[in-house]
């Protein structure tokens, strides 16, 4: 089945390949209604990770519609005439937590343009790469809920694993989020298998049943965001039973002789969202067993080109479209982030909900503000 | 079982950093030393000198600079020791990726528990010792900035985390806000992070 993923600068991007579009702009359906008000949370706040402002109309429970603004801390980013590996530095800056996502993603765009075999080995490099950040960004996100939810001891238990995969991280790659890794060429990598997975597995095991089990837990959670839609992506249209997944998908990395099995729910709520994050957590420390990390490199060369390439992130599908010219620099830039089409399933789901809902909701669907605001230059 | 009893299955992870050596640390986000004038993007390596203010830890000198893992890459030109015993920390995002943030989150972790030194995150700025600023200086947030720092009550510092705030770093140019304490690193190692805000509250 043909899917539309999302818009990649003036194209729109599908599973099987983009064509040019319009820029269709999707207008609330939200209309001023009596006892109504405009709750403003943000930019700045506390409970916040990043900056965003949310305009929250509600009657002071019951939410009639919520209004997301992401470009409060708009980034321009000039890469446009920089060489690949200089365009690299910034690309890695995009957003941290995701760094491994986008640089793989880029990367696997220059090199289908300028048709670059890419040894066996790094592939499976870059698979360890992208599992590891999923792994971290899951229990994130799952840290995050139990913090919403006020649970002290999970939450520390947690965010001890977070730092613990941020340290595997660091140790494999010299860098906790793999900055600097990447190049057009190679990958800086300590070779070997990876240690101590085993802890997260057995930690995060005990940590998902008990919450499993934790009625007030999931209370918060069920029903709460429902999202049951064809443009949905990643975590979120996993939740819905939707078989979504560029690992599936994607031919540019071997996930499938690593044994990849997609994970679903059919719940399509925040509970939903949480058991797919939960069982891709053990999916890519299986894979992750079978991999070896090997320094490898390749002979790199001077062309023009374009193309796209795409990734499965931890939140959904990320993609870039690369041109590059004859002296090996960049002469276009386009990104699909996930952020921007989580933001937008955020905002669907939450309509009809409670206000209590919306810390929990809004965690659950992974989204990092600093992709979303980005202008390439 | 009780999640209380669980926690107490678990038993303390703390580690006994400042007072021992940390552990694990990324290579990457520490001192770096070494000779040679080599291609820095940031200049943070001019005439056989390492800033480390200025540099974003891309590996563009090595081998000729290699990482020494030395985690105390931060500077504190004013501390208070009215904040010995609580230190309520502000922390605002101006523009960044993402990875401050997270670092700075990380310090709530057992491995760090930032809260055994007093100290605290604070959801406002009225209840806050100190700004925390992170991120290049973006139009959206220059006002709210602006408004954090006026909001706080005297006295109070500003920190400015991570080589974005203090240089600008790679992506843009820092806050126009003068740091009383600025801790090096893209992103900042918690280590590093800790060490400096527990030397800023005058222990």
């Amino acid at each position: 089945m043909r899917r539309k993923i999302g818009k990649l600068g003036k194209f729109c991007l599908y599973n099987d390949g983009y064509v040019e579009c319009e820029e269709k702009i999707e207008k609330s359906a939200y209309t001023p209604a009596y006892g109504s008000f405009d709750f403003v949370y943000g930019p700045s706040a506390g409970g916040l990770m990043e900056s965003v402002r949310l305009d929250i109309i509600t009657f002071g429970e019951y939410i009639r519609d919520v209004i997301v603004n992401p470009y409060y801390k708009s980034r321009t980013i000039k890469i446009k005439g920089k060489e690949i590996n200089d365009a690299l530095l910034y690309i890695e800056r995009i957003n941290a937590p995701f760094t491994a996502s986008h640089t793989i993603a880029f990367l696997m765009a220059i090199e289908k343009a300028l048709g670059i075999e890419v040894p066996y080995e790094l592939l499976l490099d870059r698979i360890a790469e992208i599992e590891l950040e999923r792994i971290r960004n899951n229990l994130l996100v799952i840290e995050r809920l139990t913090e919403a939810a006020g649970f002290q001891v999970p939450m520390s238990s947690l965010l001890w694993l977070v730092e613990k995969v941020n340290r595997i991280i660091g140790k494999y790659f010299g860098h906790r989020y793999f900055f600097g890794v990447n190049y057009y060429g190679g990958i800086n990598v300590e070779e070997g298998k990876i240690k101590d997975l085993e802890i997260i597995e057995k930690e995060f095991n005990e940590l998902f049943n008990s919450l499993i089990e934790s009625r007030i837990f999931i209370d918060r959670l069920q029903g709460n965001g429902i999202i049951k839609n064809e443009d949905s992506i990643g975590p979120a249209a996993r939740a819905a039973n939707l078989e979504y997944d560029a690992r599936n998908e994607e031919i540019g990395l071997p996930y499938k002789d690593l044994g990849f099995k997609i994970s679903t729910y059919d719940s399509a709520d925040a509970f939903g969202r949480f058991i797919v994050r939960g069982k891709e957590i053990f999916e890519s420390l299986n894979m992750l067993s079978r991999i070896n990390l090997k320094k490898i490199e390749y002979t790199n060369r001077l062309a023009e080109g374009k193309a796209v390439g795409r990734v499965e992130s931890p939140s959904g599908d990320l993609a870039y479209y690369v041109e590059v010219n004859n002296k090996g620099k960049i002469s276009e830039i386009y990104l699909l982030s996930p952020s921007s089409i989580n933001i937008r399933l955020f905002s669907k789901s939450m309509v009809k909900n409670i206000f209590t809902d919306l810390p929990f909701n809004w965690e659950s669907f992974g989204i990092w503000i600093s992709e979303i605001g980005v202008k390439f230059e | 079982m009780s999640w209380f009893l669980k926690g107490i299955k678990r038993g303390i992870r703390t580690e006994k950093f400042p007072k021992e050596k940390p552990l694990e640390v990324a290579p990457w986000s520490t001192k770096i030393e070494g000779e040679g004038n080599v291609n820095c993007p940031t200049n943070a390596i001019e005439d056989n000198k390492w800033a480390q203010e200025k540099c974003v830890f891309c590996r563009r000198c090595f081998p000729s600079y290699k990482p020494t893992g030395d985690v105390n890459i931060f500077k504190v030109e004013k501390r208070n020791p009215t904040f010995r015993k609580s230190f309520y920390i502000y922390p605002i995002d101006v523009g960044t990726c993402g990875g401050c943030n997270l670092e700075l989150k990380l310090l709530t972790s057992p491995q760090y528990d930032m809260s055994r030194f007093g100290i605290f995150f604070t959801n406002t700025p009225r209840h806050a010792d100190a700004l925390l600023v992170m991120g290049i200086m973006t139009e959206g947030m220059r006002e709210a900035l602006m408004r954090a720092y006026e909001a706080m009550p005297e006295p109070k510092l500003i920190i400015l985390l991570g080589a974005c705030a203090i240089s600008g770093g790679l992506l843009g140019l820092p806050p126009e806000i003068k740091g009383d304490v600025r801790i090096a690193g893209c992103p900042p190692n918690p280590y590093t992070i800790l060490k400096a805000l527990v030397e800023t509250k005058g222990d």
